[in-house]
């Protein structure tokens, strides 16, 4: 019972931390910096990577911010796409659709090779490949009609 | 990414003079952007999920990424030197032979390149984006510049 309650007390902990990731939008890069620091800090004060495991969520934004960091002069979305910590992201399987579906809301970025790895699906036309925007729409609309975002 | 970083993966660029002439995007890649397109991803990617010219082969080979910019107009030509009339574009590959990387050149005779998801630079020459990430020159491409 007890280790029930402390459970539920880091997912309580866990969910408010990682819902408050901050945009970067109109930041600086130094205040961009200190806020992506910040957060891994929150994370991993909170949720330390031994217990990953219990939150998946953890490890999706620990695996991304690993791949954003490493991958960002890669010349190629195969070579973005093949780095170690986006194949983990689609090793985890559906239950990381939604979490990538948020950040599509909030940044563009290339998720699509995950999506379309994990799901089987495309919703994407002939007429929008390559189109960062107009392919994120195509995935955000269906994952509303699937039910993964409101 | 910082100018720190950049000249971290590319330290050919520091003592340069090179410039950064755009904030990070991730709507379109180098091959794009020397292909003069800012709207769209490029690449032979087997998931079709990026853009590529049709009835052009979708691997990733020197002679696939030359036809691409064939259907620009693009030819290829003998050397780097900044031709009157002419555009040219280079394009980079990996020490198999893979195509990384693609530079524009401008009527100044500066280069500019997409730095994968990162920013557009101008650089003076081809030699500073040369190394492990993007490999070497392989060959050089021009076009009238009225195309």
């Amino acid at each position: 019972m007890t280790y029930t309650c402390r459970n539920e007390a880091i997912i309580m902990s866990t969910s408010f931390y990682t819902d408050i990731s901050i945009s970067t939008t109109a930041l600086g890069e130094e205040s961009g910096k200190l806020s992506r620091a910040y957060e891994a800090f929150i994370r991993d004060y909170f949720v330390p990577i031994s217990r990953e495991p219990l939150f998946p969520q953890m490890k999706f934004y620990r695996l991304k911010s690993q791949w954003e960091a490493e991958t960002a002069f890669l010349p190629s979305l195969s070579n973005i796409a093949m780095h170690p910590a986006y194949q983990q992201i689609i090793g985890m399987g559906r239950v990381v659709i939604p979490l990538i579906l948020r950040e599509m809301k909030k940044e563009e970025g290339h998720w699509f090779w995950a999506l379309k790895s994990i799901t089987g699906e495309d919703p994407v036309p002939p007429e929008h490949r390559g189109r960062i925007k107009a392919m994120t729409e195509d995935w955000l609309l269906w994952g509303k009609e699937q039910g993964y975002i409101s | 990414m910082s100018r720190h970083q950049i000249e971290r993966e590319f330290p050919a660029l520091l003592n340069s003079g090179y410039g950064i002439t755009s904030p990070a995007e991730k709507d379109y890649n180098c091959i794009a952007w020397a292909a003069g397109d800012a709207t769209a991803w490029w690449e032979p990617d087997p998931q079709y999920i990026c853009f590529w010219p049709a009835n052009i082969p979708r691997v990733y080979t020197l002679e696939a990424f030359v036809k691409a910019f064939e259907t620009l107009g693009f030819a290829q030509c003998q050397d780097a030197r900044c031709e009157d009339g002419f555009e040219k574009v280079t394009i980079y590959v990996s020490s198999d032979g893979i195509p990384t990387h693609a530079a524009r050149q401008l009527s100044s005779g500066m280069w500019t390149s997409k730095l994968g998801n990162s920013e557009d630079i101008e650089h003076r020459s081809l030699e500073v984006l040369e190394g492990s990430i993007y490999g070497a020159v392989a060959i050089v491409l021009k076009r009238p510049t009225d195309t």
